[in-house]
């Protein structure tokens, strides 16, 4: 089915003809560092990566970069250029939400296959946390939602989110534990994380119990706000060959994109997210070749704990309307059917859009996943949405190349 | 809806142009969803050009009974800012409305626990500023 989705066979061809990997990454700590600014993390992490890689700086010719929620830059990739001191051949700054770090990962690769660079650096940062203050996040959905028609009405980040849950209970007559069981499992997972924010243990009715911030999503639904920074280098494995990598390498198999609605006023039913998530999701499997079932680990975007239910399902991996009850049962725990953000997610380790989450997929490829290392991962899938579930971008990882 | 006119210090609509005919049809607590008159689709929220295939630019604005359901809501236990303070909880809810499209609002005169998805509701206006009212809905009956 996914083999024939437009532009699948092209994509394919040149990920196996080029062999584009993730060759290094850099993960500053995470926390609430208040006395470094945003561009003070994104040159850390840069030289982290870089490092990680056993390259110089000279060697990267290319950089994507994000946005930041604090320094706000016309050109945010060329202002960073300039402060990391570097001259790309090819700079690009994605922003697509939560779904940004994600297409990164595509972005860098597109320039690579089509001959614009060849080494290139992607890095996000930002002193989020220090940088702006908990009822400036609540507000932040103003950038997402509709000025005009939606943010009048006093609508919060969480709040949209919980428009979204509150529909998804009501049409599989779950209840608030389906939801709560992810974040029990993403503190589980943040447990063995050395840089991860939060550790305590949490229990289904510690979630429960918590405070109510946009019903039915309490608290512990709701992802941390952190000050970080976090990069990769993608290459090719020529490239890294060149110039002497000895890192394992995660190769990029598939990519694929899905857009459902930018406004909730706009959005018909669920379905219309689902279908999003599996337009992105079967993009990134059918130039992969594989299905759901031949993933190892995935990495999911988990701002609300309502995201990963959608896309668990949206992806295909369970059932529509299963999500729940397979978090529940605990299955995305590590050892279990389908380890989920064996990091510990937006929700317990830190909150960097899904740039963990590319970090984390690729060490748990490598193997360096130290205490929360799946067993031998071959296929790893990693998933973003940015908007409130609105646009979605899907990466296919292997420990091999591409067959 | 109050008689008193209080300093009301949350988001204001900005009215663009192609949204003025709807601001001023709530001003004078009518409640009008544009729609394509090459379709006959309607479609919310309003923009110069329909969002269907035709991308016409002939747009009529229809006067709607105020009739809908509610599709989804969340009771807010917190603010987007501190103009906020002391109204929560209160209910953002997604309206769909009986000509088909979706309307983000509030649902007021109701505790909010007594909202539920597919709940009848009815608009009502609230006289915010001099110059805004803001279309709300309040159960039906």
């Amino acid at each position: 089915m996914s083999e024939n989705l437009p532009g699948i066979q092209e994509t394919r061809e040149l990920l196996k003809k080029k062999k584009v990997v993730i060759a290094g990454v850099g993960e500053t700590e995470q926390g609430k560092i208040p006395n470094k600014s945003s561009f003070h993390f994104l040159s850390e992490a840069s030289k982290l990566a870089i490092e990680d890689a056993g390259i110089g700086k000279e060697d990267v010719d290319g950089l994507v970069t994000a946005f930041s929620l604090v320094e706000h830059t016309f050109m945010h990739c060329t202002t960073f250029a300039d402060y990391f001191g570097m001259n790309p051949r090819f700079f690009s700054s994605v922003a697509v939400g939560g779904a940004t770090a994600v297409w990164m990962v595509a972005e860098a690769a597109m320039a690579i296959a089509s001959g614009q660079a060849e080494v290139v650096l992607c890095v996000r940062g930002d002193n989020t946390l220090s940088g702006i203050s908990s009822s400036g996040m609540l507000a932040l959905i103003r950038e997402m939602c509709h000025a005009e028609f939606e943010f009048p009405y006093g609508l919060t980040t969480p709040g949209g989110y919980a428009l979204a849950a509150q529909r998804y209970l009501h049409d599989w007559n779950n209840r608030p534990e389906h939801l709560a069981a992810v974040a029990v499992t993403m503190r589980k997972h943040a447990a063995d994380k050395e840089n991860a924010m939060n550790k305590d243990p949490l229990s289904i009715e510690d979630v429960l119990e918590s405070r109510v911030i946009a019903e039915p999503l309490r608290k512990y639904d709701c992802s941390i706000i952190s000050d970080g920074g976090a990069a990769f280098i993608v290459t090719t494995e020529d490239k890294a060959k060149e110039l002497g990598i000895t890192n394992d390498l995660a190769y990029l198999w598939g990519m694929g994109q899905g857009y459902s609605h930018q406004y909730l006023t706009t959005l018909e039913n669920l379905d219309q997210i689902y279908n999003a998530v599996e337009r992105s999701g079967n993009k990134a499997f059918g130039t992969a070749g594989i299905e759901p079932k031949d993933v190892d680990i995935a990495f999911l975007y988990d701002c609300f704990t309502i995201t990963v239910l959608l896309e668990l399902e949206g992806l295909g991996f369970v059932p529509k309307g299963e999500g729940g009850a397979f978090a529940l049962e605990g299955r995305m725990e590590i050892g279990k059917d389908l380890p989920v953000n064996t990091h510990g997610g937006l929700l317990s380790q830190a909150h960097l859009g899904a740039m963990h989450h590319v970090v984390e997929a690729t060490l748990q490829l490598r193997g360096d996943a130290g205490n929360r290392q799946v067993e031998d991962p071959e296929v790893a899938v990693v998933h973003g949405n940015g908007g409130i579930v609105s646009a979605h971008s899907t990466v296919v990882l292997g420990n091999q190349p591409i067959n | 809806m109050s008689e008193e006119k209080k300093e009301y210090n949350k988001p204001l609509p900005e009215f663009r142009p192609e949204t003025k005919p709807f601001w001023e049809a709530a001003k004078q607590h009518k409640l009008v969803i544009p729609r394509s008159k090459d379709t006959g689709e309607f479609f919310f929220y309003p923009r110069a050009l329909s969002p269907g295939a035709d991308m016409s630019e002939d747009i009529e604005w229809v006067e709607s009974e105020g009739k809908g359901k509610v599709w989804t809501f969340s009771i807010h236990h917190m603010g987007p800012s501190k103009a906020y303070k002391g109204e929560p909880p209160y209910v953002v809810a997604l309206i769909e409305m009986d000509e088909g499209v979706k309307i983000m609002s509030n649902v007021v005169d109701v505790d909010p626990h007594d909202v539920s998805i597919g709940m009848d509701v009815q608009v009502v206006f609230d006289d915010v500023t001099d110059d805004v009212t803001l279309p709300k809905f309040k159960p039906a009956n």
